[in-house]
């Protein structure tokens, strides 16, 4: 029997969007949740502003999880997993399970949206080199974004704020050796970003990015490159650091400023991993239970992704965001709004199907 | 700060920072600089669009990144040495980013001058007898310059020209006049307005930081046609 229910599998930006455009369609919707709140990767990891428009990151998570939990369509269901399904496409049987006490439900759905995100590149895992587990004063970007948020951006040996910082671009991303060819898309601007606020909060501190290239498509060029350049001083520095040594109490960051032509060792007071994005656990867990095809990174493989973005290997199953590879916001809310109505469409043919239509 | 101290900017350490930091402060102090300097992507083109960066080791973009980085010593060699390679033709212009690294130079010039930085009296020395034929006569270039002595590659013909330069000058249109000190005809107005202006906009205190002697035999051939037409000037 065919079922009109969409299940919203993740409650981040494109798991929120997802399910507030499927109610908005007229649908049922449940949305399932692992942890205890919604607002996904920007709230749990605590970002400061958004990089694509500098508003606060955890007022629009918050905005956007009120329209949904709000909505008369919708079914929240946090600290919530998803440990099997039966079915296919129209007749989707969902078991899920209460993190707390294991109690364990099933979901009858037509379509699946599957929104489980990313995470951050452990720079630890593979990248010794710089020395994360190693030097307090080496830290990530979502480190920097929650000290950003609470406006208390100081060295983390010291509690005080930073003459001197770098940022190290393309941690974990486009590197054959570690095995993530890809560009993760979003680290910098997420690092110009930051950069701006770092100059803003700490107007004293020297703000330095090493590159290979900077990726700022679109008007991310001007509303974020240009002013951290031209109107912020951030020195952007074409080179990526080989190794951070410990030297007194300051970073000694080694590479080479290729433009300039000449080997590089500077002191830092703090260096900022751009770590790129990985599959999250979730997502890896939730592909292998819906029987999707991952790609060879582990994202969720979306076979036809030039034409049909939010389409999986398997019909009536259908991803947005992050765990169909690297994204930004815009990009996950796109996806998130043409996956509703994709998956909206699929359980009305369903249903037409069923019923002799 | 300077990322790295690469060996040629040994060749000036024994000046002080705080000198190198001066001079930097006044180059960002000109009202040209915002406009001529927003962000560098380095991207190469003004390099690409140079004639003067295929025959010397000079580059536009090292230039507009240095100052962007804010790298005083890199700065400082680049006063000394990369700012005289330039011919200011302002091919450069095509930044992408709208920054002018011609002009940057030019201002750093003026400021090389205008200290009298001794690279920039020794690069501009062999340029006197052209500075003083300008500012004196008005015309950069005059017949009277053909000297055997100071063109040995024409053989016999400088000389014969040198020798009946008259002659040869009356042989052109007249609309020369027939001039052999100066290239044309140029009149008394014209140049008490000319002296006006290199007093008045500061060329003979730029002049006198890199060549006294040239400074005071400029002023002689001012001060008489000046005085001559009532303007007096403060020394």
């Amino acid at each position: 029997m065919a079922s009109d229910v969409v299940l919203v599998i993740g409650g981040g930006p494109a798991g929120l969007e997802a399910a507030r455009g499927a109610a908005d369609l007229g649908a049922k919707v449940v949305l399932v949740e692992e942890r205890d709140h919604l607002g996904g990767t920007p709230v749990f990891e605590r970002y400061a502003a958004l990089t694509h428009g500098f508003q606060d990151a955890e007022e629009v998570m918050n905005r956007l999880a009120q329209e949904v939990t709000t909505h008369p369509n919708v079914q929240v269901k946090l600290s919530t997993r998803v440990v099997g399904c039966t079915g296919s496409k129209g007749d989707f049987h969902v078991t899920l399970t209460k993190v707390s006490d294991g109690a364990s439900e099933t979901v009858h759905a037509g379509a699946i949206i599957v929104a489980t995100g990313f995470q951050h590149f452990d720079p630890g895992r593979e990248t010794q080199v710089y020395g994360y587990y190693e030097y307090p004063d080496v830290i990530t970007l979502a480190d920097a974004e929650a000290m950003l948020k609470a406006r208390k951006f100081v060295r983390p040996s010291t509690g005080l704020p930073p003459e001197r910082v770098c940022f190290i671009q393309c941690v974990g991303s486009r590197d054959r050796q570690i095995g993530n060819e890809y560009c993760s898309k979003v680290c910098c601007g997420i690092a110009s970003k930051q950069a701006i606020e770092i100059r803003q909060q700490v107007p004293n501190c020297k703000v330095y990015i090493f590159y290979i290239d900077m990726r700022m498509y679109g008007y991310w060029e001007n509303e974020i490159y240009w002013p951290a350049q031209e109107q912020y001083k951030v020195n952007y520095i074409k080179g990526i650091a080989t190794e951070i040594i410990q030297k007194g109490d300051k970073l000694l960051v080694r590479g080479e400023d290729t433009t300039l032509g000449r080997p590089m060792e500077v002191l830092m007071d703090m260096v900022i991993l751009s770590v790129g994005m990985e599959p999250s656990k979730g997502t890896r867990e939730v592909a292998r239970i819906l029987g999707l095809k991952q790609n060879k990174y582990g994202f969720i493989e979306v076979p036809h992704e030039g034409v049909d973005p939010v389409a999986t290997s398997v019909p009536g199953i259908f991803v947005a965001g992050a765990a169909a590879g690297p994204k930004d916001l815009d990009d996950s809310m796109s996806m998130a709004g043409a996956a509703a109505m994709k998956a909206v469409a699929a359980i009305r043919r369903a249903i037409a199907v069923a019923s002799g239509g | 700060m300077a990322l790295h101290a690469p060996p040629k900017l040994e060749r000036y350490a024994d000046i002080p920072y705080e000198e190198k930091e001066r001079l930097f402060q006044e180059v960002k102090a000109d009202p040209r600089f915002p406009d001529y300097l927003y962000g560098c992507y380095e991207c190469g083109i003004c390099v690409a669009a140079c004639p003067s960066a295929r025959f010397y080791d000079f580059s536009p973009r090292k230039i507009a990144q240095t100052l962007a980085r804010e790298d005083v010593e890199l700065f400082f060699y680049q006063l000394n040495e990369d700012v005289w390679n330039c011919s200011q033709c302002f091919s450069c212009n095509r930044c992408p980013r709208g920054n002018s690294p011609g002009g940057l130079i030019t201002i750093m010039r003026e400021v090389a001058v205008r200290n009298g930085l001794r690279s920039a009296k020794e690069a501009l020395e062999g340029y006197s007898r052209v500075i003083y034929k300008i500012m004196a006569t008005g015309t950069q270039v005059s017949p009277d310059m053909i000297q055997a002595d100071a063109f040995p590659d024409w053989g016999p013909v400088a000389k014969e020209t040198a020798d009946n330069l008259e002659l040869w000058r009356k042989a052109l249109p007249p609309e020369t006049m027939h001039t052999t000190s100066t290239a044309w005809e140029v009149s008394e107005q014209t140049l008490t307005e000319l002296y006006l202006i290199w007093h008045m906009t500061g060329v003979m205190d730029m002049i006198k930081e890199v060549d006294e002697g040239l400074h005071m035999i400029l002023l002689d051939v001012m001060e008489e046609l000046l005085e001559e037409r009532g303007y007096a000037l403060a020394e």
